[in-house]
C-alpha cells in the first residue's frame, strides 16, 4: 500500500490495513527488538529506524493533528493502530519528543520554533529528552535550582538534571529551569529547549537494576543558549510543564501493554516450565487481575471517547496513571511467579535485536525478570503514584 | 459522562424525582414501621415509565435498553430506593416477557399491580442454578412442592416467580402471594428491601406455567445476566454516593485543628475510592453496551462488572466508614446503610465467586482485541 492510498474508515478493514503495512514493514531484527523490550524503550537504533519507517508511511506521529503532519485518524483507529503494533512487536522508539515536546510546541511555540522543531521529531532525526528532576527535586519539582541567567541574546545555565532518559543519545534536551529566583518557585521557572551538542554539558549514564542503561544525570556548565530557544513566555515554564506532565501521562494506551502482559501469561501457563497450573489460587489472581485491566480499557476508552486529537485529559490522566502503572507491576509479579526459576539468568547479551543464539532463561522468560525490575519505576517516573494520588484529591474530589 | 441526550434527560428527571421523593429520615421511619415499598411511590415509578422500560413497543412498553435501566438502579444505589424496582424488572425482562402468558402479564407489571419477584434461594439447595423444589405432574394438572428463603423484596411482592424442577427440566412457575398453599413469612431485612421465606405446596394451573425445559434455562441465564448487571449498577451508585459523603464530611469535620480532609493519608484514601468507583463505572456501562449491543462478549463482560463492582462496593463503603469515624456506625447516619445494601446486593442472584468461577470458564475468556465492549 503506498503512502497516497486512503485508508479504509471501518474499523476491522483498517485494522487489517495496519496489519499488511506492519508485517511487510518489519523485519526479523526490529522485531526482535520489540520482543526483547523490557521498558518503556527498546533498542535504540532499532528504535530509530522504526521511527524513520513509520514516518516515510505518513504514520511518524498519529496522535498530532494533520496540519503537523498527524493522521486525521479518530480515536478507535489510534488505538488499534497502536495495539496492532504491540502486538506485532514492532520495536518502541524514544517518544519524549513526539508525546510529550510536540504538543506543547504546536501550543506554546512561535511559528518559528514549531518549523524549526516538528519536522526532526516526527522524522526521528532529533532526538529528545526531559530535563526535569534534579538531585534534590523530585516531587517536589516546582524547587529545583537548574539557573538561566541572560546574557546578551543567550541565557546562560548551570546546573543538573537527574534520571533524564536516553540522555546519552539524545540530540536535544527540553529543560525546566529558574529565571527568577525573588518570586516564588513555581513563579519563577522557564522552559527552554537546548542543543545537547552545546560545549559545557556532560552526560553521566546510570546503570538501572536490570544492567541496562536508561537514566543519565545531565551536567551544565556555564551552557550558551540563544534566548530564542525560549518555549512559552520567560518564567511561565510551569505552565508548559504541568500541561507536558498530563500529556505524558495520559497520552499512552496502558491497557494495550497489560493485554500483551495477560497474553503472555497465558502462553506462560500453557508451557511446560510453568510451575503454576496446579496452583488454583493462581489462576484466581490471574483472572481478577484481567477484569481489573477490562475496567482500566474501558476507562480510557471512555476518556479518550470525550476528547479530540490535540487535547489534554487534565487531572483524569492521573487516575489512568496509577491504575495503568500498578496493574502493570500486578502482572510482572504474576509473569515472574509463573516463570519461576527460569527467569533468574541474567544475561544481558540475548536483549540485543541482533543476538539470535541460545539463552539460559525458558524462551519465554527471556525478559520477565527485567520487565518485573524495571516495572518498579513506572509508580515513579512522571510523577509518583503518591503524586498522582494528591492530583486527583485537589483536583478531582476537591479536598 | 458519554451519556446520550435521552439517557441525560432520564437521569435528571429520576434525580430529580427521588431527590425529592426519597428522604433518608423516611425511609428509616417507614422500614421501622414494616413498609417496604411505599404505593404512592410504586405509582410514580409505573406513570414516569420506569415498570415499562425493557417491554418492546408492542407490548406498550418504552423499549429501553440495560443501559438506561442501569441509570434508574444506579439511582437506586444513590438513594438507598427500597422498591423493588430492578428485582421486578429483571426478572420481567427476561422470564415473563418470553412466556405465553406475556400479552396477560406485562400490562400488569407496566402498570404497577403487578410485583412479580424472582425466588430462587433454597435453604438446603447445593446450587440456585438446580433447584430441590419440584413441579410434578397430577391428574388435573401440576403441583408445587419446595421451599424458597431469603427472597430479597419478597415482602413487596404480589407474586412470586419460582424456580422449580420439573420433568421437562426447569421450569418458572408464577404463583401469587396470598394463593392457598403459599404460606409466606415476611421479615426485614439489614438492607431496607424487606425478605419473604415461603413453602410452596400447592396445584398449579397450565397458565402458571411461564416457562418450561430449554426455554426456562435460557431465561434462568438471561435473567443471572441482567441481575449481575444491574446489582453491579446499583453498587455503583451507592459505592459513589457513600465517596461523596466522605469526601463533603471530611471537609466539614475539623480536628487538630484542621479540617480531616486536609490530612494527605486520608486525601490518598478517598483518591483510592475514586479510582476504584470510577474504573468500576466503566465497566457497567460496557457491561450495559454489551449486552444492548448482543455482543458475543455479554456475558464475559457482565460477570467482570459482578466481581469488580462487588469488590469495590465493599472495599469503598468500608473505607467511608472508617473515614467518619463512630458517627458511621450508627443507624441514623446514611453511609452505614449503603455498606449494608451492597453488602446484601453482592450475593444477590449471583455471588461474586460465582461471577469469578463463570468468567474464568467462559470460551471466550481470552485476551480479546481492544476496543468498546
Amino acid at each position: 500500500m503506498n503512502a497516497s492510498s486512503p485508508l479504509p474508515t471501518d474499523s476491522d478493514a483498517f485494522r487489517v490495513a495496519v496489519r499488511d503495512f506492519l508485517s511487510e514493514a518489519l523485519t526479523p531484527e526490529l522485531i526482535r527488538a520489540g520482543e526483547r523490550t523490557t521498558s518503556v524503550f527498546s533498542d535504540f537504533e532499532a528504535g530509530r529506524q522504526w521511527q524513520s519507517i513509520l514516518h516515510q508511511r505518513g504514520w511518524g506521529a498519529p496522535d498530532w493533528p494533520l496540519e503537523y503532519g498527524g493522521t486525521g485518524w479518530d480515536i478507535q483507529q489510534r488505538y488499534i493502530f497502536q495495539e496492532e503494533c504491540r502486538q506485532a512487536n514492532a520495536p518502541t522508539p524514544v517518544m519524549m519528543g513526539i508525546q510529550m515536546l510536540g504538543p506543547m510546541l504546536m501550543h506554546f511555540g512561535t511559528p518559528s520554533q514549531k518549523e524549526r522543531f516538528l519536522p526532526g521529531i516526527i522524522s526521528g532525526e532529533n532526538v529528545w529528552c526531559q530535563g526535569y528532576s534534579e538531585p534534590g527535586s523530585g516531587s517536589d519539582l516546582a524547587s529545583l535550582k537548574t539557573t538561566a541567567d541572560h546574557d546578551g541574546d543567550d541565557f546562560v545555565v548551570n546546573g543538573t538534571k537527574i534520571w533524564t532518559s536516553m540522555a546519552h543519545y539524545s540530540d536535544w534536551i527540553f529543560c525546566l529551569v529558574r529565571t527568577d529566583k525573588a518570586v516564588k518557585p513555581q513563579a519563577g521557572i522557564s522552559f527552554l529547549l537546548i542543543d545537547m551538542a552545546t560545549p559545557g554539558i556532560t552526560v553521566k549514564p546510570f546503570t538501572s537494576l536490570d544492567g541496562e542503561v536508561e537514566q543519565c544525570q545531565v551536567f551544565f556548565e556555564d551552557v550558551r543558549v540563544p534566548t530564542a530557544n525560549l518555549l512559552g513566555e520567560e518564567n511561565q515554564g510551569w505552565t508548559v510543564a504541568k500541561s507536558l506532565l498530563e500529556f505524558e501521562r495520559g497520552g499512552q494506551h496502558f491497557t494495550i501493554d497489560l493485554k500483551k502482559q495477560l497474553s503472555k501469561m497465558q502462553h506462560m501457563m500453557s508451557s511446560e516450565t510453568c510451575r503454576v497450573t496446579a496452583d488454583p489460587t493462581f489462576a484466581y489472581r490471574v483472572a481478577e487481575t484481567q477484569i481489573d485491566v477490562m475496567a482500566l480499557e474501558q476507562t480510557e476508552l471512555r476518556i479518550k471517547g470525550s476528547l479530540t486529537a490535540g487535547d489534554n485529559p487534565g487531572a483524569l490522566s492521573s487516575l489512568v496513571k496509577v491504575s495503568g502503572t500498578e496493574l502493570g507491576q500486578r502482572c510482572a509479579e504474576l509473569l515472574i511467579e509463573a516463570a519461576g526459576q527460569s527467569a533468574i539468568p541474567w544475561q544481558s547479551e540475548v536483549l540485543a535485536p541482533s543476538y539470535n543464539g541460545s539463552t539460559a532463561a525458558a524462551s519465554e522468560s527471556v525478559t520477565t525478570m527485567a520487565e518485573y525490575i524495571n516495572s518498579r519505576a513506572t509508580t515513579i517516573y512522571g510523577g509518583t503514584a503518591e503524586i498522582q494520588r494528591s492530583i486527583i484529591a485537589k483536583h478531582v474530589l476537591g479536598l | 459522562m458519554t451519556m446520550t441526550e435521552e439517557q441525560t434527560m432520564l437521569w435528571d428527571t429520576a434525580d430529580r424525582y427521588l431527590r425529592d421523593n426519597a428522604d433518608f429520615n423516611q425511609r428509616r421511619d417507614q422500614i421501622a414501621e414494616g413498609v417496604y415499598s411505599q404505593p404512592q411511590k410504586w405509582q410514580a415509578f409505573a406513570e414516569m415509565g420506569w415498570l415499562a422500560m425493557p417491554f418492546p413497543e408492542s407490548m406498550d412498553g418504552l423499549n429501553f435498553g440495560l443501559r438506561e435501566i442501569a441509570i434508574l438502579a444506579e439511582l437506586c444505589g444513590q438513594y438507598l430506593v427500597t422498591e423493588p424496582l430492578i428485582d421486578t424488572l429483571a426478572v420481567a425482562s427476561t422470564v415473563l416477557m418470553h412466556s405465553d402468558q406475556a400479552g396477560a402479564l406485562v400490562p400488569d407489571v407496566i402498570s404497577g399491580e403487578l410485583i412479580a419477584i424472582a425466588a430462587i434461594d433454597e435453604p438446603t439447595a447445593e446450587s440456585r442454578l438446580s433447584p430441590s423444589s419440584t413441579l410434578s405432574k397430577t391428574e388435573s394438572g401440576w403441583h408445587l412442592q419446595g421451599r424458597k428463603y431469603w427472597i430479597s423484596a419478597g415482602a413487596s411482592a404480589t407474586h412470586f416467580v419460582v424456580l422449580a424442577d420439573s420433568c421437562n427440566g426447569l421450569a418458572w412457575v408464577l404463583v401469587a402471594k396470598n394463593a392457598e398453599g403459599l404460606s409466606c413469612e415476611t421479615f426485614p431485612t439489614h438492607d431496607g428491601k424487606g425478605g419473604a421465606n415461603c413453602h410452596f405446596d400447592l396445584a398449579i394451573d397450565d397458565n402458571q406455567i411461564l416457562l418450561m425445559g430449554d426455554a426456562a434455562s435460557d431465561a434462568l441465564s438471561a435473567f443471572r445476566e441482567c441481575a449481575m448487571t444491574l446489582s453491579s449498577a446499583e453498587t455503583l451508585g451507592a459505592a459513589q454516593a457513600a465517596l461523596d459523603t466522605t469526601v463533603d464530611y471530611t471537609k466539614q469535620r475539623e480536628q487538630f485543628g484542621q479540617p480531616l480532609a486536609s490530612f494527605q493519608a486520608l486525601q490518598h484514601r478517598m483518591a483510592n475510592m475514586l479510582i476504584q468507583t470510577e474504573t468500576t463505572r466503566s465497566l457497567v456501562y460496557a457491561a450495559c453496551d454489551a449486552a444492548d449491543r448482543d455482543s458475543p462478549d455479554r456475558a464475559r463482560f457482565a460477570r467482570a462488572a459482578k466481581v469488580k463492582s462487588a469488590a469495590v462496593g465493599r472495599k469503598v463503603t468500608q473505607e467511608a466508614i472508617q473515614l467518619h469515624g463512630g458517627i458511621a456506625t450508627t443507624d441514623e447516619y446514611i453511609v452505614g446503610h449503603f455498606f449494608k445494601r451492597v453488602t446484601a446486593l453482592e450475593t444477590w442472584v449471583c455471588s461474586k465467586g460465582e461471577a469469578l468461577q463463570e468468567f474464568m470458564a467462559l470460551d471466550n475468556n481470552k485476551i480479546a482485541p481492544a476496543g468498546p465492549a
